[in-house]
């Protein structure tokens, strides 16, 4: 199974716009999966099930709503089912925008 | 080959395989709008096939990659990895077909098993409302495997599931599938494969913004949404007081007319005595509280049904994260205010080891609904009926702030618990299942089933338990010349006695030592054991209880009492069930001493404050 993440692509040295830097209502496309350490030797599972659950390059995503304290979880819209993630998680999904007004 | 065929079903969480298997085999299993509602397989009969057949269903999972207990059994039985019981015969794949690339997904990945596959396409008539249209036919073509249309919600939405099942039964019976190997696929290419079959087959609307949307606008408001939470919570309690009242109180007149009449047409004696004390007394004092069970259950069974409560799962994740717990655990430990038996089973569905261990070593501080009628018992007799601040009740508010007694030390029980050990990271990935108007049908099958198993636990515990303490508590008889009244010469009475010096720094009276003791059994049975205690003990039957412990108790010994019940007599159930998911002697261990512990610290620590005041 091809769980792996590449190694250049880990959040700590990317630069490019994470979900959990989202606001509230951004569209966006998932660009890649990075590697989160927080989740030690588990991550490529944390990959693998948000592949599973349709977070991959090309899908869009919608951020609908945040927890109160430290704007955790995130509530994420995708393929029209709305998922629960926390901010960890999150920060494993590169994203672009697609309408960068709804910023 | 066994001699029954053998069909399981197989579906991502909350997409209706348990109503499904509710439709097709006559059971009556528990169904809610929630991922993890099911968390054991669950095996029935299903009839008007050629051959003998059984239905097995299974907790929901995304993937065959698993990662929580409840999951795990999934993959067991679907791969035959369960000690003792072979692969089922075919897999039923149910798909939420309003939700249906996260569904074919996992339906890609049975196929690879290469064992006889039938799609259940489900909850067609929500998709329909929405304005998806699904070419069946094609789909079912491009994929090689027969798709039935359901709607499990109604009753004929099975008929034709069974239909397809009982075809397959019948091609079985002629010959054996040839089963050719398949290449496993990586995520990317089967949701490229999924993306395909969806541009050809199904034609959905634009999403627009949907009453959904805007209703978790306002829900999940990060403010707004905890507001509702807390909000929903105290009306629950208001209303379980308010809202009772007019019927238990002819359930008592109802009780006590029937006493009064039995002693009018019995002969003095011991069969009166039996009859009204032993009988009346100990059962009517039980039943009276039925009103305040069937008014707590319906709120939650309104809740389970319309989807929210994994809304309030996100809510409250991080705030439960603060104490070593996550949104996880928020259904688990809600579920223990109905019982803490499924209440532990539903911590299968946590990922995190030790946050599954803490979660179920708090379940218990969930006040449970067999504590209901001794809170309510113990609050009519000595919290005034009067009106606080306009709206509030205050022996509802009583009862809250009991709710919060039991909630607020389990937060400290699992802060400390977690505390020792750093944390691991474990994903939340929760879905938020559609909202849907409450269906009045589960709402009142659920409350039949859970007035049906309260008058059970009455009509078999409760009346056994009362029958033997009336006996306790009625002889030996006493002797002649006796000085003190007739029951302290009893086994109850010696009993109690005896107990009581261990009691005595809690406030607690002898009556009260021999009702802990059958409330092991039942938390319940603590009412019925009063009842017959001062029932026998009185000087005439008096039906009213709450007016006999009022009399005697005080208010310190009263609010002792119920410090004692927020924390301890666990019941025998709740032990056994926790030995079997920690499957440790020593965690099993550690739960009762803890918990009792902490119930003596509690009544001690209230009587002796209380009494400062008193």
């Amino acid at each position: 199974m091809n769980t792996a993440v590449s190694p250049a692509a880990s959040l700590t040295e990317s630069s490019a716009l994470r979900l959990d830097q989202c606001a509230k209502g951004a569209e966006v496309r998932v660009v890649d999966l990075l590697a989160q350490p927080l989740f030690g030797e588990q991550d490529q599972h944390v990959s693998l099930r948000l592949k599973e659950l349709g977070f991959l390059p090309g899908a869009r995503l919608k951020v609908i709503g945040f927890g109160l304290l430290g704007r955790d979880p995130l509530a994420v819209q995708v393929n029209g089912t709305k998922f629960a993630l926390r901010r960890t998680e999150a920060a494993k999904v590169s994203v672009e925008l697609i309408n960068p007004e709804s910023r | 080959m066994s001699t029954s065929l053998r069909f399981a079903l197989v579906g991502n969480p909350n997409c209706g395989k348990t109503s499904l298997f509710n439709r097709l085999t006559g059971a009556r299993a528990k169904v809610a709008n929630y991922p993890g509602v099911t968390v054991e397989r669950r095996i029935g009969h299903l009839g008007g096939l050629a051959r003998p057949a059984e239905l097995l269903d299974l907790p929901g999972t995304y993937s065959l990659i698993v990662t929580s207990p409840d999951e795990q059994v999934a993959r067991d039985v679907i791969l035959g990895n369960m000690k003792g019981e072979a692969s089922p015969d075919a897999l039923v794949a149910v798909v939420d077909a309003t939700n249906l690339r996260l569904g074919l997904r996992l339906v890609l990945e049975l196929k690879e098993l290469n064992r006889p596959l039938i799609l259940a396409l489900n909850q067609v008539d929500a998709a329909r409302k929405q304005g998806i249209t699904i070419d069946v036919a094609g789909l079912s073509q491009a994929l090689g495997i027969p798709i039935v249309e359901t709607v499990a919600v109604h009753s004929h939405g099975a008929d034709a599931l069974l239909k397809a099942l009982a075809d397959f039964a019948a091609d079985q019976a002629q010959a054996e599938v040839v089963r050719t190997p398949v290449e496993h696929q990586t995520v990317e290419a089967s949701y490229h494969q999924i993306e395909s079959l969806m541009s050809q087959f199904v034609v959905r609307p634009d999403a627009s913004l949907s009453w959904q949307d805007r209703l978790d606008n306002i829900i999940m408001h990060p403010v707004l949404g905890l507001v509702i939470l807390f909000s929903i919570l105290l009306v629950i309690f208001q209303a379980v007081f308010a809202w009772a009242a007019p019927v238990m109180d002819l359930i008592d007149a109802g009780t006590t007319a029937l006493a009064e009449g039995a002693e009018g047409v019995l002969p003095e004696g011991v069969l009166q005595d039996f009859i009204v004390n032993g009988l009346i007394a100990g059962v009517g004092g039980v039943v009276v509280f039925l009103p305040q069970i069937v008014i707590l259950f319906f709120f939650i069974l309104i809740l389970e049904d319309s989807g929210y409560l994994t809304r309030a799962a996100f809510l409250l994740d991080r705030p439960m994260r603060g104490i070593g717990l996550s949104g996880r655990s928020f259904i688990p430990l809600l579920s223990s205010f109905a019982c803490a038996v499924p209440g532990i089973m539903a911590t299968r569905t946590i990922q995190d080891p030790l946050e599954r261990m803490i979660a179920i070593m708090v379940a218990p501080l969930m006040t449970c609904s067999a504590r209901l009628p001794v809170y309510a018992l113990i609050i009519a007799a000595f919290i005034p009926e009067q009106t606080v601040w306009g709206i509030f009740n205050l022996q509802g508010l009583t009862l809250f702030g009991l709710y919060m007694a039991g909630i607020i030390s389990a937060s400290l029980v699992a802060w400390m618990m977690r505390r020792r050990q750093t944390r691991e990271e474990y994903p939340l990935l929760l879905e938020l299942p559609t909202y849907r108007w409450p269906m009045a049908y589960h709402v009142l099958l659920g409350l039949r089933e859970r007035t049906w198993i309260f008058l059970r636990r009455v009509g078999t515990i409760i009346l056994a338990l009362s029958i033997v303490l009336w006996f306790l508590a009625s002889y030996p008889a006493a002797p002649e010349g006796a000085t003190h009244a007739a029951i302290e010469y009893s086994f109850a009475g010696r009993l109690g006695i005896w107990m009581q010096p261990l009691f005595a720094p809690l406030g607690f009276t002898w009556e009260m030592c021999i009702a802990l003791i059958p409330a092991m059994a039942a938390r319940e049975v603590a009412v019925s054991a009063l009842a017959t205690v001062y029932a026998v003990g009185g000087e005439s039957a008096d039906a009213a209880l709450g007016y006999a412990i009022g009399n005697s108790w005080g208010l310190p010994v009263a609010l002792a009492y119920l410090a004692w019940f927020v924390y301890a007599p666990q019941c025998i159930a709740t032990i056994a069930v926790v030995r079997r998911e920690t499957n440790s002697r020593a965690a099993t261990t550690f739960f009762t001493v803890y918990l009792f512990a902490l119930a003596y610290f509690a009544a001690w620590a209230t009587y002796q404050i209380a009494m400062l005041w008193y």
